[in-house]
């Protein structure tokens, strides 16, 4: 019950790697809005942000765990939402846990790192912020955006489905004065807003930039990069 | 407030905590100002040895914030007479959290159902003793207790620049009554890092949460030279306040806030009020603070 995560690593050698983040980017609005400040999104499949993710991971992990290649239904990880009710997500169990019993195959290696959304509160009416996407403030002087791509990993005992360890990806520094809870940057005048159809590619490249420069660094917080 | 994320915030009139904080600021100086040069997180602490069930990991970026400051406000509620007292501020909450708007008269609070624009959960509150040895407005009334409130909230933002919220408590210790704040805030972004908040204020209590404060009976009327006063519950304050936040640079923050309320009921109408004190009420506050990262893996 008190083993630590560090105890229980030692005996994992080959991980399958689950990523299912990027089907679609959020645009979100916040601050001094409308009436109307639901959210909208966009499918960015097309990315490829997902075998993107895996391809990193696989090469950050590889010298210590043998990564094994993996098929899992992505739509069902990144369906899975959390309760209203607080408490409820403290104590049922972790639901991606349970998704790896049904939907990814080959099951039985020692562990599987699962990559997923995490969401962030922003405050007032709207509400969180998940996955990838970009959020726009309003303020009475000016308006300003972040880039964003908030995920969460997981490492989950291939055998006996408990969550060994668990960890959202920090912000990359603390020097922005409005900050997320997961790596994001400010758009510059390349990055156009209003896009909505995944073609942006200088939209694509900084999500892509923020994964890159996240990625290593979460996996190495994590204690599963191996030591150099 | 989201799993994961916990938040600590505490306010005390006493000089003890004042010392504790200058000391506590001393020793992160050191450490914060090469964390600030950089960028980073200011120093990495060893995960635990073991882990909870059902508790959120605590790997991760966390952020730091501690400060302090002052509020200048009425010497008892009812008096006449203000006193300046230091507040300090110290929270924990993951790194690049965006803190949920909170006003100066709430309590501390969790939320439990969270639907994103409309939250409910538990409230608390601590209610200060208040001796009669303090003020001499109050000597032959005796003392009453420090009380606990323990309750709930709910609140709603209908847009992200508006918020109405309650919060209904019951008492524990100095009195054993019912309190419920409403209260409605807009919450105007002038600028990056700068808000602008006002709205206005209003206080029910019942009977038991009144009486120790403004009632007066036979002995207390006897020793204190006021005459005897039954306080009942109902309407108990209706006011305005405001609060201007400014985040100076990623690290520094400063704020101030005004708070105004009227008694109303047996509050306004208790000898205490009429003869020695004032119904009207306003408190002032300013304080600063300093965030910064730090790391446990």
């Amino acid at each position: 019950m008190f083993e630590t995560s560090e105890t229980k690593l030692r005996a994992v050698r080959y991980v399958g790697i689950i990523s299912a983040v990027g089907d679609r980017m959020m645009v979100a609005k916040g601050g001094l809005t409308g009436l109307d400040n639901a959210s909208r999104s966009f499918p960015i499949d097309s990315w490829g942000l997902d075998d993107l993710i895996v391809q990193r991971a696989t090469a950050t992990l590889n010298g210590r765990f043998q990564v094994q290649p993996v098929t899992y239904n992505r739509a069902a990880f990144a369906a899975v939402k959390d309760s209203v009710m607080t408490p409820v997500n403290l104590v049922r169990g972790d639901p991606f846990a349970k998704l790896l019993r049904t939907e990814v195959s080959p099951r039985g290696l020692d562990a599987y790192i699962v990559i997923t959304k995490a969401k962030a509160n922003i405050g007032g009416a709207s509400g969180k912020i998940e996955g990838v996407g970009l959020i726009t403030y309003a303020t009475v002087v000016e308006s300003y955006s972040r880039i964003f791509t908030l995920y969460e990993i997981r490492v989950i005992d291939g055998r006996t489905f408990d969550v060994i360890e668990k960890m959202a990806a920090a912000p990359l520094d603390d020097t922005a004065q409005v900050r997320l809870p997961g790596p994001s940057r400010p758009t510059d005048g390349s990055v156009s807003i209003n896009t909505g159809d995944g073609r942006d590619e200088s939209l694509r490249r900084a999500v892509i930039d923020l994964i890159v420069r996240s990625l290593p660094t979460t996996l190495n917080d994590m204690h599963l990069a191996p030591v150099r | 407030m989201s799993p994961g994320t916990q938040v600590f915030i505490c306010s005390a009139r006493i000089a003890l905590r004042r010392v504790v904080l200058a000391a506590s600021l001393a020793a992160f100086g050191a450490i914060v100002r090469s964390a600030a040069a950089s960028g980073q997180t200011a120093f990495t602490l060893p995960a635990p040895p073991f882990q909870l069930p059902f508790l959120p990991s605590p790997l991760g970026n966390w952020t730091l914030t501690i400060g302090v400051g002052g509020e200048y406000g009425p010497d008892f509620e009812g008096a006449n007479r203000n006193e300046l007292s230091p507040v300090p501020i110290f929270s924990v909450h993951r790194a690049g959290a965006v803190e949920q708007f909170r006003g100066p008269r709430d309590g501390a609070s969790i939320s439990l159902i969270d639907f994103g624009d409309l939250q409910a959960g538990l409230a608390g509150k601590f209610i200060s003793p208040r001796t009669a040895s303090s003020s001499s407005e109050l000597s032959g009334l005796g003392d009453v207790n420090a009380a606990f409130e323990v309750g709930g909230f709910i609140q709603y933002f209908p847009v992200d620049w508006f918020r109405l919220r309650n919060e209904t408590r019951q008492g524990f210790g100095g009195h054993h009554g019912v309190v419920s704040d409403f209260s409605a805030d807009f919450i105007v972004p002038v600028a990056r890092g700068f808000t602008v908040s006002a709205g206005p204020r209003f206080t029910w209590e019942s009977s038991n949460a009144v009486s120790p404060y403004f009632g007066i009976d036979a002995a207390q009327a006897a020793a204190s030279g006021l005459s005897v006063f039954d306080a009942k519950g109902g309407p108990h304050a209706a006011g305005a306040g405001a609060q201007v936040t400014y985040r100076i640079d990623p690290h520094w923050e400063v704020h101030s806030y005004v708070e105004y309320e009227r008694l109303l009921g047996d509050a306004a109408n208790s000898p205490l009020v009429t003869v020695r004190g004032s119904a009207n009420q306003t408190t002032v506050g300013v304080g600063a603070s300093y965030s910064f990262d730090f790391k446990i893996r």
